[in-house]
């Protein structure tokens, strides 16, 4: 008997659920879910395939790895250095190490002339590649223009090498004779501050002002400038009575420079040594060039 | 663009899929599907329209749906399933529902509270609605195609119900979902087949449409273009072959070989004195029979069928109701004189279903007529006036999976 229910919906062949196993009841169900398997088995290795090669194309090292396996990229057998200072291509195998069959492509360029360019005896850096196998270093050096002898723990000294830029460095590759021509700096020690991130020294101030003096001194008047011993100065980068250089030689012990126009200043001490009074003193208290055309000197 | 259906039809004697295209945006040549895939397989493990195999069944199923998939160069997602068997069993549910606007205009949801009415009842334990086949809408006594915006106080609304044993059902479903598709609609064969060799014309006139198969006949009535009444009859054309069998002490299948070749709806005065060898194996050797024999044996049965309809229908069988006549199609209508014996037991015209039109000779034949209108009527929008049909909506996993052939269990 049918039965009367308030129910809004009554039931139909689409609430009828399957109750029996789902297994393929034929061949050719078996042959369709087989292939559905297959199918979707597929697919999943595609995008499997395609996120594992994007992933190894997009390694650093793909394209170097790539150019080796197709051997286009032999192996570095020769290393050109060249440097405008005295480091070698000694140094350069020793600093950087065995290339261990490294390829052209696989040497980071960025890399090696950055990690160059921290280097404090350098001052620029370039490397390229010159296929098939050669790799080429172009350094340009810093130029040690003074000397500053600093204290070690535990006892001792250690004579650190001023460049050109107020650059503080321990040097290497030169000749002990070399550096003992150069005079020495003499700066109190709140100008000396170390560097934040470890690396020695921070650059020093107001070298800059003075190497222009040491430079003219060292290249236009040698005999003069051989004599130097110390260098010290103060504000050397303003103008005014409180800014001076000042140089302690074998000749005279107080040497005073003004930070402005060194060259006319050299001119002036050379024509002075050269007069018979100061030829006839083995040794001048002070000579001071820096008020302008005056010169004030103490026999 | 176009879109992919399919149908099947798990007959008692042959399993049959199609595969039709269909524009989702107006008609392909003024057509509503075009069929680009069949496929048939001979059927085993069934018995009077039901599955009592399952294997054998699936076998011959899923062959058929990879045939025709095979032959359109595509597959097929879900299909339209016809149901059959003895086991359906019709009955007419009434609903009514008064206009509830203060205008007495009526608006769609009086015709869903009737529709709903008409829902209400409940199948029997163990049994489940297969169809609800829609039939006139009354707006106070009169008959409205769509009452919606015109001025009443009362609707009345009817479907012929359809249900069928849970069981049944369950089995051939099981059938399809077994090879990874699903059942768009579950449609009963009888009215599938009216689908098709009745058109609207036809059945707005009133017409039986008989379709006499394998395993069971499935009756159709219609009366002012809706469906009036519907049932199986557990008599088909096996029957007919076992009575044969029996009759004339052969095997069966050599029973259906002289039906096929040989039989008659009703014997002729000729063939008293003909005989038809048969050709026999080392059982039976070589022997002969009379045709007189066989045409008796067969119009007994045949007799016994429209009887049978006859006194199911009763007095819907009317004349008056039905000036579309009766039409009979399926593989039992191709017997000779079975029309003649039709109008001589229903008394009333009967008449072999033409050819749908716009379908291939191939397939035009009677023994797809299910098969075909269950494409054309699935397609058809069946629902009440201002409803639209519900789409179904997979989620992207369920898109996945259908694009790898793998259905989520539901």
């Amino acid at each position: 008997m049918a039965q009367d229910k308030s129910k809004k919906n009554p039931s139909t062949w689409r609430d009828l659920r399957p109750t029996s196993s789902r297994k393929p009841a034929s061949k050719t169900a078996r042959r369709k879910r087989s292939l559905g398997l297959l199918k979707a088995f597929s697919i999943v290795l595609c995008i499997l395939s395609v996120i594992t090669g994007a992933w190894y194309v997009t390694r650093s090292d793909f394209k170097q790895d790539f150019f080796a396996w197709n051997e286009l990229d032999p192996p570095i057998n020769q290393v050109v250095f060249d440097s405008d200072g005295v480091l070698d291509h000694r140094w350069f195998q020793n600093w950087y190490g065995p290339l261990r069959g490294r390829t052209l492509m696989q040497i980071d360029l960025h890399k090696l002339q950055a990690d160059l360019l921290n280097e404090p005896q350098i001052a620029s850096s370039k490397v390229s590649r010159v296929f098939p196998s050669t790799l080429k270093v172009e350094i340009q050096e810093e130029a040690p223009v003074l000397v500053l002898r600093l204290g070690k723990k535990g006892g001792g000294y250690q004579d650190w090498l001023v460049s050109s830029h107020g650059n503080l460095y321990l040097g290497s590759g030169y000749a002990r004779n070399s550096i003992s021509l150069l005079p020495s700096l003499s700066i109190s020690p709140e100008q000396l501050k170390l560097d934040p991130e470890g690396r020695g020294f921070r650059r020093i101030d107001g070298i800059e002002a003075v190497t222009p003096l040491l430079e003219l001194a060292r290249r236009e008047y040698p005999g003069i400038y051989r004599d130097w011993k110390v260098i010290s100065y103060a504000n050397p980068n303003e103008t005014g009575p409180g800014s001076f250089v000042k140089v302690i030689s074998g000749k005279v012990k107080s040497l005073r420079f003004s930070p402005q126009n060194y060259a006319a200043q050299m001119k002036r001490l050379k024509y002075l040594l050269l007069e018979p009074d100061f030829l006839r003193k083995p040794v001048i208290d002070s000579i001071d060039l820096s008020h302008d055309r005056s010169v004030f000197a103490k026999l | 663009m176009t879109k992919i259906i399919g149908s099947v039809e798990i007959g008692t004697s042959q399993a049959k899929a199609l595969v039709g295209e269909v524009a989702e945006n107006g008609s392909l040549n003024n057509e509503i599907v075009r069929i680009v895939g069949n496929g048939s397989r001979p059927m085993e493990g069934m018995r009077k329209g039901e599955i009592v195999d399952f294997r054998k069944v699936a076998s011959s199923v899923h062959a058929a749906i990879a045939d025709a998939e095979k032959m359109s160069g595509t597959t097929v997602d879900s299909v339209y399933l016809a149901q059959s068997g003895s086991h359906l069993k019709g009955r007419m549910l009434h609903g009514s529902a008064y206009v509830s606007s203060s205008d007495n205009r009526v608006v769609p949801h009086d015709l869903e509270r009737a529709s709903e009415e008409a829902h209400r009842r409940e199948a029997d334990e163990g049994r489940n609605y297969v169809h609800f086949v829609r039939t006139p809408i009354l707006l106070d006594g009169q008959v409205r195609d769509d009452p919606v915006g015109m001025h009443g106080k009362k609707l009345d609304l009817s479907y012929w119900a359809i249900d069928g044993d849970e069981k049944a059902m369950r089995s051939a479903i099981h059938v399809i979902s077994n090879y990874n598709i699903e059942v768009s609609d579950l449609i009963v064969s009888s009215i599938a087949s009216a689908t098709m060799v009745a058109d609207p014309g036809l059945r707005r006139a009133g017409t039986l449409v008989i379709d006499l198969g394998a395993g069971v006949t499935d009756v159709v009535l219609y009366r002012q273009g809706f469906v009036a009444y519907s049932g199986v009859i557990p008599v088909g054309g096996d029957h007919i072959t076992g009575d044969l069998s029996m009759g004339l002490r052969i095997l069966e299948r050599y029973a259906e070989k002289l039906k096929l070749e040989h039989g008659k709806a009703a014997p002729d005065p000729t063939d008293e004195k003909e005989e038809v060898w048969m050709v026999g194996d080392r059982t039976i050797g070589d022997r002969s029979v009379s045709r007189k024999a066989i045409s008796d044996i067969i119009h007994v049965r045949v007799v016994e069928l429209f009887e049978i309809i006859h006194k199911e229908l009763g007095d819907l069988l009317s004349a008056d109701d039905l000036k579309g006549g009766i039409l009979l199609t399926g593989g039992g209508s191709r017997l000779p004189g079975i029309e003649q014996v039709a109008s001589k037991v229903l008394g009333m015209p009967v008449r072999k279903a033409g050819a749908p039109p716009g379908i291939d000779p191939s397939l035009a034949q009677p023994e797809n007529s299910t098969v075909l209108g269950l494409l054309h009527y699935g397609l058809q929008d069946h629902g009440l006036p201002g409803q639209r049909q519900a789409t179904t909506n997979t989620g992207f996993l369920g898109k996945i999976a259908e694009m790898v052939g793998i259905k989520p269990s539901s």
